[in-house]
């Protein structure tokens, strides 16, 4: 039987939604790869994530192009690690760069700046001595650069080999890798007691101060005034384990330095190869690491360890040749630090000029920290340097421990919010959790489709917010089922009261969702941080719950309105109103007949 | 509790013609009660300023405990289930300090069952000395990994720098205040000036008191909870909206009555939404209450009970702070007005006179919602129209889409075109005129 003119058409907007949520489903099992599920965070699944804010060298605020350019670099830089699904995105300041699974460790490493620069090194201290020493009086034993450079043309090999001497000393305990994670790590150590306006000040006094002391144009200058300002200089670095260097990645290349070995472990007392660390003092640099145009890694030639071999562009073979010939031909043992991101990976000494347009590093690499140093040279410098803010593992254990504890609570809130309201509104009550069932329904297959096709991915914030919006959807009802009651008190049947309460709850429900909106909005678009994913379910079922409210439980309360049952005052749960609304008609009624008696008369 | 009162007053036989006297519960159910939220507003304020002061000079003085993503550091976490039995935390930390060669700053057992873990803190260390610490533990306590045998990658560890809960903080009173002036902005476009000034002085309050119970309890403050707090706004404004749009409804056309002053009507609608509110603070606690439960039962600590902590005790302020706050701010807002105040002494004048002439008069008079009942008619009526004029054309002949119709009424007759659907459809939104 077709509805009165003039009433809604339940049926229509029950189908239209029944027909939205077929093809979603359509869509989501046949389409795509087919898997009903969502692709689950990492703190879910298990993997790495790690953060990483731009740090400028006066704590401005970095240029958009320059974040891009770098997450485009750390890109090609996780993709080198071989790992599949992993995931580099930019939010705000910061990088973050997503793995899953158990591999991700490596990941900790990827943010250094990896700029490298080839200075002349003045002089070398090694950290522990207690004297400083003069400059320009190390001596070979106390060289402790693990390197050695060479003319890698593997034809010139053997003559190439005698021409530079392995400065002493031997290898480094820790490779270019180890070191490079130190010098993400070392990010981390920041005051505690900080406030947040304070911090960016804070910062750009510490860099402004560091500078000035330690790249005192100066210090590259001869007489007792460069005496005074290396030994100033030299007293100022911190080179102990884990010491943070203010000026990482953000040293002037035109100023000479000093700084630290990228070794900074104290030397292991059993093993006779290792030396203490050093602090060095560096002339400008000479040769950009921009000149690199390829980097590899591989055996060493005598087979005692790994290496990385650098390709110079032909304007940085001609300098670099031009540079070692003038080190070999000068006075004394010459040698010339491998800088990268404000600390010497090696400082080997130079005999002879090195004319091919190549070069080796050498030291105590394993394979690969090896590759890894190659991969980020090759890759090229990041514009911009990075402090890492927060950079952890979940085991697979926690994350499914996550996983459960989430679904658990997603089942006891929505068990709760069903049980309140079947007692509280009886039958009225079972619409309301068919329209739940129903939002959750909708929202299911929008989540997949949205992680298959936008890469969104569900994490345990993401969890929370959707349990969290059982209640948003829970209201909406309520709001509805509280403006029928209105309307019944009133002295109206609950066929009558529906579309008069309809037309006022619709207005409240889209007031009220929308501010709820707003907030999720704010929160996504200015928010940081792994809570993102909070704001983002917060509002998507914002949105999903004005589609079923709109498309299911008004259409279904029309429906309902209909049935005789409603009049039940036990099953409606409306019981209390309903007499009171009897009562309203009542009294209508005695003053209309009241008054129409008396006019007559 | 509201059942049994309801369950009670149904047995007795409906009252005639002469009202009945209902429980108090019942009051509130029904939306009659006499509570006066306006008329005792001084005593609500009282206890308002007393309640911020409270909070604010514990922020001031007690402050927080802030997070380990406040403070920076290392935190790792394993199941508590080593190959051994249950992993003790205490020999947990002597391995931690044996490996790195300094205490761990806490080591305790988080969560229940299955999912509880070592947690153990410490501060931030290199990528090397965690390497060397998760070994340690590993070799000593050999936790199980998912399949049940020991993995090294059951152990979870996140290094944190203390600048990055700055940061997000930093991020987070940004998006605050930039909620804040939107939502000002909507409200007042919404409803009116005054009434946005009364929703932002409740958020105010929500804010302060939820800070103040964090800082009184020492509840452990992390970005989560900083992110939690922002969404309360929302939850907050919800209850805020539903109750001023009843006061809206009820203060229409007030000016040219006398019947009542602005300050009834709102302490009407106040009591007239009570149980909306309630009900909608309900049914947003209990899930929260279920995520409360587990995040904090079987976690034991993380994002889930740091969002749900902060959202209970949110919601819960958010709705006392509506009622008690927003709308007695409101009144107090509106009879700074001229005309409103000449209209109060003009019910007051009135009543007067027809106390002195009729004896007792209407003041029992409860028909408060005709203040836009035309209004809402000619929507009604609108809204059929709408309905008609969408199920009469059927532009293609229907479509037969029997299984697709849910198990009410089938569509019948109805087309089920998409043209007759959208228009449906938008006739089910709302015509917007009202709205802004």
């Amino acid at each position: 039987m077709a509805p009165p003119a003039g009433t809604i058409r339940p049926g229509r907007y029950l189908a239209f939604f029944l027909l939205i949520l077929v093809a979603l489903y359509g869509l989501v099992f046949f389409t795509g790869d087919r898997e009903a599920r969502p692709t689950l965070g990492i703190d879910l699944s298990g993997g790495t994530t790690v953060t990483m804010t731009a740090r400028t060298p006066d704590g401005s605020e970095p240029e958009h192009e320059q974040l891009e350019q770098a997450r485009e670099i750390i890109n090609e830089r996780v993709d080198g690690m071989g790992v599949a699904g992993a995931e580099v995105v930019r939010n705000g300041n910061n990088i973050v760069i997503t793995v899953p699974g158990e591999e991700g460790e490596q990941a900790r490493t990827l943010g250094q700046t990896a700029r490298l620069g080839f200075r002349e090194v003045i002089a070398q201290v090694p950290v522990d001595s207690e004297g400083m020493q003069q400059p320009d009086e190390q001596e070979e034993g106390q060289s402790e650069s693990s390197a050695e450079e060479s003319d890698a043309d593997p034809t010139d090999e053997p003559a190439g080999e005698p021409t530079e001497e392995p400065a002493g000393g031997g290898g480094s305990t820790s490779g270019a890798a180890g070191g490079a994670a130190t010098a993400g790590d070392t990010g981390a150590r920041q005051q505690a007691d900080d406030s947040d306006e304070m911090l960016d000040e804070e910062t750009r006094k510490e860099i402004a101060e560091a500078k000035e002391v330690r790249q005192n144009p100066a210090i590259g200058e001869e007489g007792p005034e460069a005496q005074q300002a290396i030994q100033a200089a030299l007293e100022s670095l911190d080179c102990s384990p884990g010491a943070e260097d203010p000026l990482r990645g953000n040293d002037d290349p035109e100023l000479p330095l000093v700084a630290c070995s990228q070794d900074r472990e104290p030397a292991d007392p059993n093993d006779p190869e290792a030396i203490p660390p050093s602090k060095y003092v560096l002339g400008p640099v000479i040769l950009e690491g921009e000149h690199i145009s390829d980097a590899n890694s591989g055996f060493r030639q005598d087979g005692a360890g790994y290496q990385v071999t650098l390709d110079f562009d032909s304007e940085g073979t001609s300098e670099w040749a031009q540079i070692t010939s003038d080190f070999a031909s000068a006075p004394g043992q010459k040698q010339v630090a491998f800088v990268l991101d404000t600390q010497v990976v090696s400082a080997p000494s130079v005999n002879e000029p090195i004319p091919g347009g190549s070069t080796r590093i050498t030291g105590d690499f394993s394979q690969s920290e090896a590759q890894d140093l190659a991969d980020i040279l090759q890759y090229g410098a990041l514009p911009l340097s990075f402090e890492q803010s927060d950079a952890r593992t979940v085991s697979p254990t926690l994350g499914l421990a996550s996983l459960k504890a989430g679904l658990l609570a997603g089942a006891l809130g929505f068990a709760l919010v069903i049980g309140y309201s079947v007692l509280y509104y009886r039958l009225l009550g079972v619409l309301l959790v068919a329209s739940l069932g129903l939002t959750a329904g909708l929202i299911y297959p929008v989540i997949v489709l949205l992680s298959r096709w936008m890469g969104y991915t569900l994490d345990l914030a993401g969890v929370a917010g959707l349990i969290i919006a059982v209640g948003v959807t829970a209201d909406s009802f309520v709001v509805y089922f509280e403006r029928l009651k209105d309307e019944i008190r009133g002295g109206r049947t609950v066929r009558s009261a529906v579309p008069r309460a309809w037309v006022r709850a619709r207005r409240t429900i889209l007031s009220a969702d929308a501010v709820v909106f707003l907030a999720a909005g704010v929160l996504y678009v200015l928010a940081v941080g792994q809570v993102k994913g909070f704001a983002f379910t917060i509002g998507l079922t914002t949105v999903l719950d004005l589609v079923v409210v709109f498309m299911v439980t008004h259409p279904l309360l029309a429906i309902a309105g209909h049935w005789r049952i409603l009049n039940n005052k036990t099953l409606s749960g409306l019981g209390m109103v309903q007499d009171l609304g009897a009562v309203a008609q009542r009294q209508r009624n005695a003053r209309a007949r009241g008054v129409a008696p008396a006019e007559g008369t | 509790m509201t059942e049994s009162s309801t369950t009670e007053d149904e047995a007795k036989p409906a009252g005639g013609a002469r009202r009945k006297r209902h429980g108090k519960m019942a009051q509130i159910y029904l939306g009659t009660g006499g509570f006066e939220f306006i008329e005792t507003r001084k005593y609500w304020y009282i206890i308002g300023a007393a309640v911020m002061l409270a909070c604010i000079v514990t922020i001031v003085f007690r402050g927080f405990t802030p997070g380990i993503e406040f403070v920076g550091g290392t935190q790792m976490q394993m199941p508590a289930a080593g190959a051994a039995g249950e992993i003790d935390p205490d020999e947990a930390g002597d391995v931690v300090s044996e490996a790195i060669d300094a205490e761990p700053s806490s080591t305790q057992l988080v969560g229940s069952g299955d999912a509880a873990s070592v947690q153990i803190r410490m501060d931030t260390l290199t990528v090397a000395e965690t390497d060397r610490v998760k070994s340690a533990l590993f070799e000593e306590f050999q936790p199980l990994g998912v399949d049940g045998s020991p993995s090294e990658a059951a152990i979870s560890d996140s290094a944190i720098s203390a600048s990055w809960g700055g940061e997000i903080t930093q991020k987070a009173v940004i998006a605050l205040v930039v909620f804040l002036v939107l939502v000002s902005v909507f409200i007042a476009l919404y409803f009116e000036k005054w009434m946005a000034v009364a929703a932002l002085a409740a958020l105010v309050v929500d804010l302060t008191v939820t800070a103040g119970v964090y800082s009184m309890i020492g509840f452990e403050v992390t970005p989560a909870t900083v992110i939690g707090l922002l969404t309360i706004l929302g939850y907050s404004l919800y209850d805020t909206v539903v109750v001023f749009d009843k006061v809206k409804e009820n203060t229409r056309g007030l000016l040219n009555l006398s019947r009542q002053t602005y300050g009834e009507a709102a302490n009407l609608a106040n009591n007239q939404t009570l149980m909306r509110s309630i009900n909608t603070s309900l049914t947003s606690l209990l899930p929260v209450l279920g995520l409360l439960l587990i995040g904090a039962g079987l976690l034991g600590a993380g994002t889930l009970k740091d969002l749900a902590l902060v959202q209970a005790i949110g919601i819960t302020v958010g709705t006392a702070s509506s009622i008690y706050i927003a709308v007695p701010v409101l009144v107090d807002l509106k009879m700074r007005d001229q005309e409103y105040r000449d209209q109060a002494a003009r019910v007051h004048s009135r009543r007067g006179l027809a106390r002195r002439g009729a004896g007792t008069a209407s003041k029992e008079d409860e028909a408060p919602d005709t203040g836009d009942d035309e209004v809402l008619s000619s929507e009604v009526r609108k809204e059929k129209a709408y309905a008609a004029a969408a199920s009469v054309p059927a532009r293609t002949p229907k479509r037969s889409k029997s299984g697709a119709s849910p198990s009410a009424k089938p569509a019948g007759k109805s087309s089920g075109t998409p043209t007759g659907k959208s228009s449906g459809k938008s006739s089910g939104r709302p015509s917007g005129k009202r709205g802004r």
